[in-house]
């Protein structure tokens, strides 16, 4: 795991458990194994160097969910999560903003949902033509389809 | 030392002022336009990185009150229902928009014969005809010929890619009997000019990196500049100064270290959108001009009109590669577009289908909604419905209402003290009927074509893009702003070349209808510069 939140945010190894275990309660794994758990996506290297404004909150976050955290069983932190959630939307939704805009830009999770590795640019996509001939119904109907002549 | 007087001073270098400084070129004037922003590096736009999504949340916001730049300046929206969105750079809000590039249609020019509303523009669409067909040249049109909904026309450029969005969609309109045509788009479907193809990024409302959407800033001005116009950014104008005979004689602005400055001209054009336009004219006051510049007809800042929209989604089943491809560009139904008072509102609307949302929109809006929730459940509710997705825009004709304005905000301003405009609007009766027919009609045409699930929301607020009717063109000097030809009833040498001008807005995207008046409004010029303050 990357040196967590930088020098100027330190947190402690419970509060680094508290962190994936959150990431995981929000984002598991897929049951089929080709979608990663938010912990396994490097969070922390995504704050330092995406979402700084968010690093100063990150304690206070973990301070929501309590010291036991890490230890509690998946039923519990979820009812946990869904407290904080509710206790403090805004707060909630930023960070659930920034982990899911962590996860969707890993290359493991890209590949699995079809998307291109890294910027969309240059690499672009492939787009079907489409079938014109879908057209014929209005061609064929074009004086119905017209425009009012003034 | 000889003043420094230039002949033609346009401002704004957005989708107007660009076309009107190319097309004013042709007569080795000196031109000269002033832009308060600077120009943009598509190597700086958010799809060079792989957080595009978010990056598209800071500097290329499309609500100026978010990005907050300093070339930007702050819009009160409190007592409007839509927040104006914009960009204040060279290409104006052509770098952030869908390059969605359909025509008014030749009714939209007789609102007042056909309905009893509003009024007539003074022009028609047979007096704009070359212009789009010029306009489309320059900038670069997709699109396909044929389409029995408008007067015969050829784009220069084959269609966009429709996809499985557009296919998938059409199919419901068939099914519904109702017309359809692929969209024609400022986005080019084969190399032109010098250009590479679109490669199908997808969000084209935070810029192009790859230059296959046609902004303004890789189009008309590269040619214009090499045929002598001179660009100045960083230059914002405040006030257009008038001489004793009640000309203009230049405008005061401050240049990119904030110093103020003069500069003197024979001609005064303006092309800073519906907005920026009146909120410059109502700071220009002088004895002549107690409520401002060009306004004794009180009609500067009135009338302000935008489009109404809304948005149909549906979810399909199969997979439609949703994310990839233009996303506001792809097929168009003009279906209920004419006129019909027997559907309880009159005029109507536009529908234009668009492709989906990257993962991270698809997720946040999941959230929102409650249909894709964290948790164990996230990973099956996305792969439900990102890449399944359609979705149709409603864009209504919006009539102009006095009541509906932009003044001057007597707190907020600028970054140079100058007063920031503050809109006043709401949504007349006619706009909201026909919203709501549109969505209703959105979502039959979403079932037709089998979507499993179809939501709908509108008029929705953040969709402020096309800035209209704030300085009317008009034959009667008591009730509007400029002639049929761009120039101010009250300031012979003063010319509007915006969408401030429009008379009514008509139901679709007015890019190109923007700029044929610009180009119009400059060969107007070219064949009357012997007689052009007379």
């Amino acid at each position: 795991m990357a040196d967590l939140l930088g020098t100027d945010h330190p947190l402690s190894i419970a509060q680094r458990a508290q962190l994936d275990a959150l990431l995981d309660t929000l984002l598991p794994a897929s049951t089929d194994g080709r979608l990663p758990s938010a912990a396994a996506v490097d969070f922390p290297q995504y704050l330092n160097t995406q979402a700084p404004d968010l690093l100063t909150s990150i304690a206070v976050i973990l301070g929501h969910l309590g010291d036991d955290f890490a230890e509690l069983t998946d039923p519990e932190q979820i009812q946990r999560v869904n407290h904080f959630s509710q206790s403090v939307p805004d707060l909630f939704k930023t960070l659930l903003t920034h982990v899911y805009d962590c996860y969707y830009q890993n290359g493991q999770v890209r590949h699995a949902i079809g998307m291109v590795q890294g910027a969309v640019f240059p690499e672009g996509n492939e787009v079907l033509s489409g079938d014109l001939s879908l057209l014929d119904p209005v061609i064929d109907n074009q004086h119905r389809h017209q425009y009012r002549k003034v | 030392m000889a003043e420094d007087i230039v002949d033609v001073l346009i401002i704004g270098a957005g989708a107007s002022g660009a076309a009107m400084a190319w097309s004013l070129a042709d007569t080795r004037m000196r031109i000269v336009c002033l832009e308060q922003g600077d120009w943009t590096n598509p190597s700086d736009y958010p799809t060079n990185a792989a957080n595009w999504e978010s990056q598209a949340f800071g500097p290329y916001h499309i609500n100026p009150n978010q990005r907050g730049l300093d070339t930007d300046y702050p819009i009160n929206n409190d007592d409007s229902s839509v927040n104006v969105v914009n960009f204040n750079v060279v290409g104006g809000s052509t770098i952030l928009y869908a390059a969605h590039f359909p025509r008014l249609h030749p009714a939209d020019f007789k609102v007042k014969s056909i309905d009893g509303v509003a009024d007539d523009w003074p022009i028609d669409y047979s007096t704009l005809e070359p212009y789009f067909n010029q306009n489309d040249r320059m900038m670069g049109v997709s699109g396909l010929a044929g389409d029995p909904m408008y007067p015969p026309k050829q784009p220069p450029l084959p269609p966009l890619p429709m996809g499985l969005v557009g296919e998938a969609v059409a199919k419901g309109f068939n099914a519904l009997g109702w017309h359809w045509w692929p969209s024609d788009s400022a986005i080019i479907s084969q190399p032109y000019e010098g250009r590479d193809k679109c490669l199908n990024l997808g969000p084209c409302i935070s810029g192009c990196a790859q230059g296959g959407k046609s902004s303004t800033d890789i189009t008309y001005w590269p040619e214009a500049i090499r045929r002598g116009v001179e660009l100045r950014t960083r230059s914002r104008v405040r006030e257009i100064t008038v001489n004793d005979q009640g000309f203009a004689d230049g405008v005061i602005y401050y240049n990119a270290d904030g110093e103020e400055c003069f500069q003197r001209a024979e001609v005064v054009v303006m092309a800073c959108n519906g907005v920026g336009t009146p909120r410059i004219l109502l700071n220009s006051t002088s004895p002549q001009f107690p409520n401002g510049l060009a306004n004794n007809s009180g009609m500067v800042g009135k009338n302000l009109m935008f489009h109404p929209v809304g948005f149909v989604q549906g979810v399909f089943e199969e997979r439609l590669d949703s994310h990839k491809g233009p996303q506001g560009c792809c097929i168009l139904s003009k279906e209920f577009y004419e006129s019909d008072p027997r559907r309880g509102f009159v005029r109507g609307y536009n529908m234009q289908v668009t492709r989906g949302s990257g993962p991270l929109n698809t997720a946040m809006a999941g959230f929102a909604n409650g249909t894709i929730p964290w948790g164990a459940g996230h990973h099956a509710a996305f792969a439900n419905r990102f890449d399944h997705v359609a979705s149709i825009g409603i864009i209504g004709e919006d009539l102009p209402e006095a009541h509906n304005t932009v003044t001057l905000d007597p707190q907020l301003t600028d970054a140079q003290g100058i007063p920031a405009p503050k809109i006043t609007y709401r949504y007349s009766d006619n706009s909201l009927a026909m919203m709501a027919h549109g969505l209703a009609r959105g979502e039959e045409a979403m079932r037709a074509a089998g979507a499993i699930e179809v939501t709908s929301a509108g008029p929705l607020r953040e969709t402020g893009w096309h800035l209209l009717g704030t300085a009317r063109m008009g034959n009667d000097p008591k009730s509007s702003v400029v002639n049929h030809w761009g120039r101010s009833h009250d300031v012979k040498n003063l010319f509007i070349a915006d969408g401030s001008i429009f008379v009514t807005g008509g139901g679709v995207n007015p890019t190109s209808t923007i700029q044929a008046c610009a180009l119009y409004i400059a060969d107007t010029m070219k064949k009357n510069l012997a007689n052009l303050f007379d």
